[in-house]
């Protein structure tokens, strides 16, 4: 079927070097027109940087890229924009206070006389592209307030105005519901009909099976693979991916539930800007429980992290912790209570990147469960603690006091993690602890986190990875818009059903499907 | 072949690249110094030797320079503590002048045993000084006004009030006598002991030496440092981890307000011998610039202020037997922090995607 079609792009032997570290190893690659090409490799096997040469955000030490069967040079990431390839960013890149038409033709203006912006004209070109293409959104909104999956639409017209050919998507899937995954991806159908190109950059191997055409795999560096989806299934390509079997689903392990070693009741919290985020929860996690907690960014989970770890105020409502009233308590001293938190926000909160090793290992530690010396650094114990956490929890570094910025960002979180988890904490509050790692660090890190919950520590999960919530929780229950709602103990509810909640009860649709018919 | 040298090139490039900049930075100066020198119809090797032997050629000239190595020092470690931990406090100047006021008053109207008197004076300096680095310490935590602004103008309040205060000190009548304001002399016991005869080099030396060990003490091996440090490189992860972040701020600006305080009361004791108005004459953004090269390092700025001390004190005798004027120096040293202070990598990589010159392969290693 689709084999006959002609190659749009081609890769030849690209080698791409980051110091001693081979990034990319000899790779060939040819991505044909009118398909969905899927990328996919573990954190660290070379896809964002093979994109980014594509891109032109990086150049090859060595190779040549083909477009159209010609060899091409672009002098850098606007000329190959110019040429067709447009690039989706995991993280968005739009103003959030101007207006969704001004931000597509940011720098794509047409202009009358030279100098002055047409804005009729603009105006008319996207809504071109937006008819051409059936996205329906609402150009003259603000970006800020609008939903997740209309941003990435908005990204997607974005770069199709700037005459996108081939469209790279990088992770795209990561923030959306399963109903707004539905709808990206009749889009990505819809696109390829018309004769674009999509290379599709995930690590969600049953995505890749539902939307792609082609799949190549890479490891380490070097293509490992060139499949169709209908020659293999997951289990192949996952070990494809990391060399082994890996299993990607938690063995629980019976235990007894005990006494709450946290509850919330009647929370309220605001954001910065003074509207109310979490409206009224209740929550108790018990020890040895895992209680995880599902929703789509944004719902409220930061404001209802940071209330309960003492780094937001809570404006209403108490957190107890084992009975006893931490509401007005800082983090230090919730620490000490023996609260441990891995958070989302694993460069700007779980670590210091300038630091090293032990200096991030050890924060934390050395106020709530402390050093014997309370003035001057012990550096054996020190060593002793972050040798553990390094050990325990297989960071690979040469040393102690190798800087954590040059680690990558599986090892930082198991880093993160092996510090909170080594606490002998009696609470741990959990936020997207394996976000853009690799399979290998996840299996391992949801190996830890149920292990820990064995010993009798009750863990709040709070992930933005739906089948991360429901693989591990004990007892699940869905954020939509600042409350809580129950999505029943593990296994009662279907990822359908969540993903329902996840969008408001089935009520409001927030699915991201605002496309016309 | 090819690629294993280049990734040796970049790697051996990235440990050097630091000293290379250092290097490169002092070589531009050099050339730019001696294009101004020249400029000014002077030759520029006779300005150097002059600064050098105005610096260094004897044992007056060496006793003026460390005078004036004394307060470089101490400035610099006060902005050290304070930017390492990412407080921008640009108000050592103003705290000088309190510190420095302060001392002098302790030193004339008060009448202590030999070293006793001396200790006391330094420490009233140095705790004027915090005083005066409370305010906008206070400003900051609980109405969020931005250091930057605050320390800023706080310096010339410090400059005219401790003016009207030594007017108010001496009589208004006498005001008029002399163009310069100042206090009567401290006592002879509180006066820093001169270390080498007929200059000003003090005894000041060792307490600058001492700030700066006792600095590089409490970062190197103490818990707090530890903190201190992580509050500098990143302040939500100090937060989340438990760090009370609010006392860590207010004792980073005290501790710095506090090093400058003393600074002033070293100046006044040591120098000086009187509270003169409008003595310190930029020395608290000499320390700036000093801990901007020195990348905060403490003994980085033992180091730097023995160069600054040279240009400092060789200056003088450059303008006094050359035709070059004094300020050449100044813009100098100006020039010399820029240079430092540039990020070269970005300015590489923007030119490189400017012009897009696929020939050389170097591509931004992040």
């Amino acid at each position: 079927m689709k084999s006959e079609q002609p190659v749009v792009l081609e890769l030849r032997g690209i080698c791409k070097n980051f110091g001693a570290l081979a990034a990319n190893k000899n790779i060939d690659l040819k991505v044909r027109r009118g398909t969905v090409h899927a990328i996919i490799g573990e954190n660290g096997a070379g896809k964002s940087t093979l994109m980014n040469i594509i891109s032109d955000i990086y150049q090859a030490d060595a190779g040549d890229i083909l477009l159209n069967g010609e060899k091409v040079v672009f002098k850098g990431p606007m000329d190959a924009c110019a040429h067709g390839i447009g690039m989706v960013y995991q993280e968005f890149m739009l103003f959030p206070d101007l207006t969704v038409l001004d931000n597509i033709m940011m720098g794509f203006e047409k202009r009358r006389g030279g100098i002055f912006i047409d804005r009729k004209k603009t105006r008319a070109a996207i809504e071109e592209i937006c008819r051409t293409y059936h996205f329906n959104i609402p150009l003259d909104e603000k970006v800020k307030g609008l939903a997740v999956a209309v941003l990435q639409q908005v990204e997607i017209v974005k770069v199709l105005y700037k005459g996108a050919d081939i469209i790279i998507l990088d992770e795209p899937t990561s923030v959306l519901t399963p109903q707004g995954i539905e709808g990206l991806f009749d889009a990505i159908r819809f696109l390829v009909g018309t004769g674009k190109t999509v290379l599709f950059i995930t690590h969600k191997l049953k995505e890749v099976m539902e939307i792609s055409d082609y799949i190549t795999v890479l490891k380490n560096g070097e293509v490992t693979g060139n499949v169709r989806p209908d020659e293999v299934d997951e289990a192949a390509l996952a070990s494809l991916m990391v060399g082994r079997e890996v299993i990607l689903t938690a063995q629980k392990v019976e235990k007894q539930v005990a006494a709450p070693v946290l509850e919330v009741k009647g929370l309220h919290v605001r954001d910065n800007d003074g509207n109310e985020r979490v409206k009224g929860v209740d929550l108790a996690v018990r020890a040895g429980e895992i209680v995880g907690v599902a929703g789509v960014a944004g719902s409220g989970q930061k404001e209802l992290v940071e209330a309960l770890f003492g780094l937001r105020e809570a404006q209403e409502g108490r957190v107890l912790f084992e009975g006893a009233d931490i509401t007005s308590k800082s983090c230090r001293e919730r620490r000490c209570l023996g609260v441990g938190y891995v958070p989302q926000d694993r460069l700007g909160e779980g670590a210091n990147v300038e630091g090293s090793i032990w200096q991030n290992a050890i924060m934390g530690y050395h106020i709530a469960h402390g050093f014997k010396r309370k003035l001057l650094l012990d550096r054996r114990e020190i060593d002793a603690f972050s040798g553990q956490v390094v050990k325990q929890f297989a960071v690979k570094t040469p040393t102690l006091e190798t800087r954590v910025r040059t680690l990558s960002g599986g090892n930082i979180q198991k880093l993160i993690v092996g510090r909170e988890f080594l606490q002998k904490n009696k609470l741990l509050i959990v936020e997207d602890p394996t976000r853009g790692i690799d399979i290998g660090a996840i299996e391992f890190i949801w190996k830890k986190i149920i292990e820990l919950a064995s010993e009798g520590v009750g863990i709040l999960l709070v992930s933005h990875e739906l089948n991360e919530v429901m693989e591990l929780s004990d007892r699940i229950v869905v954020m939509y818009d600042g409350k809580l709602f129950d999505g029943g103990n593990a296994g009662e509810l279907t990822e359908q059903e969540i993903g329902l909640l996840m969008a408001g009860g089935g009520t409001a649709d927030e699915s991201g499907r605002k496309r016309g018919a | 072949m090819k690629a294993a040298a280049s990734a040796a090139l970049r790697a051996f490039a990235d440990k050097k690249s630091e000293i290379v900049k250092y290097l490169l930075a002092f070589a531009a100066v050099m050339l730019i110094g001696a294009g101004l020198i020249s400029f000014q119809g002077e030759d520029p090797v006779r300005a150097l030797s002059a600064i050098w032997s105005g610096a260094l050629g004897g044992r007056i000239e060496i006793g003026n320079t460390i005078r004036w190595i004394i307060p470089c020092v101490m400035t610099g470690m006060a902005a050290v503590v304070a930017f390492k931990s990412g407080v921008n406090n640009l108000g050592i100047e103003g705290q000088i002048y309190f510190g420095g006021f302060a001392a002098a008053m302790a030193g004339f109207l008060v009448q202590l045993p030999p070293v006793v008197h001396v200790l006391f004076c330094l420490l009233v300096g140095g705790l004027c000084g915090l005083l005066y680095a409370l305010i906008p310490a206070v400003l900051k935590l609980f109405f969020r006004i931005d250091e930057m602004i605050t320390t800023l103008m706080l310096n010339y309040i410090a400059i005219l009030l401790t003016e009207y205060f030594t007017v108010l000190v001496i009589g208004a009548s006498s005001s008029t006598a002399s163009n310069a304001l100042q206090t009567p002399p401290v006592y002879e016991t509180a006066k820093l002991p001169v270390l080498i005869k007929g200059t000003y080099a003090n005894a000041g030396i060792f307490v600058a030496v001492a700030v700066v060990v006792v600095v590089a003490f409490i970062y190197r091996y103490t818990i707090k440092g530890y903190e201190l440090r992580q509050v500098g490189e990143n302040l939500r992860f100090s937060k989340v981890g438990g760090v009370n972040v609010v006392r860590t701020f207010l004792s980073i600006f005290l501790i710095s307000g506090f090093v400058a305080g003393l600074c002033g009361g070293v100046e006044v004791l040591g120098s000086h011998g009187r509270f003169v108005s409008r003595f310190s004459n930029n020395l608290g953004w000499d320390g700036i610039m000093i801990s901007m090269i020195a990348k905060n390092s403490p003994f980085g700025v033992l180091f730097v202020s023995i160069l600054w001390g040279v240009l400092k004190a060789g200056a003088l005798h450059m303008e006094r037997v050359t035709n070059t004027n004094r300020l050449t120096v100044v813009l100098i040293q100006a020039l010399f922090v820029l240079f430092v202070t540039i990020d070269y990598k970005k300015i590489y990589a923007f030119f490189r995607g400017r012009f897009g010159r696929r020939a050389v392969q170097k591509g931004g290693a992040v």
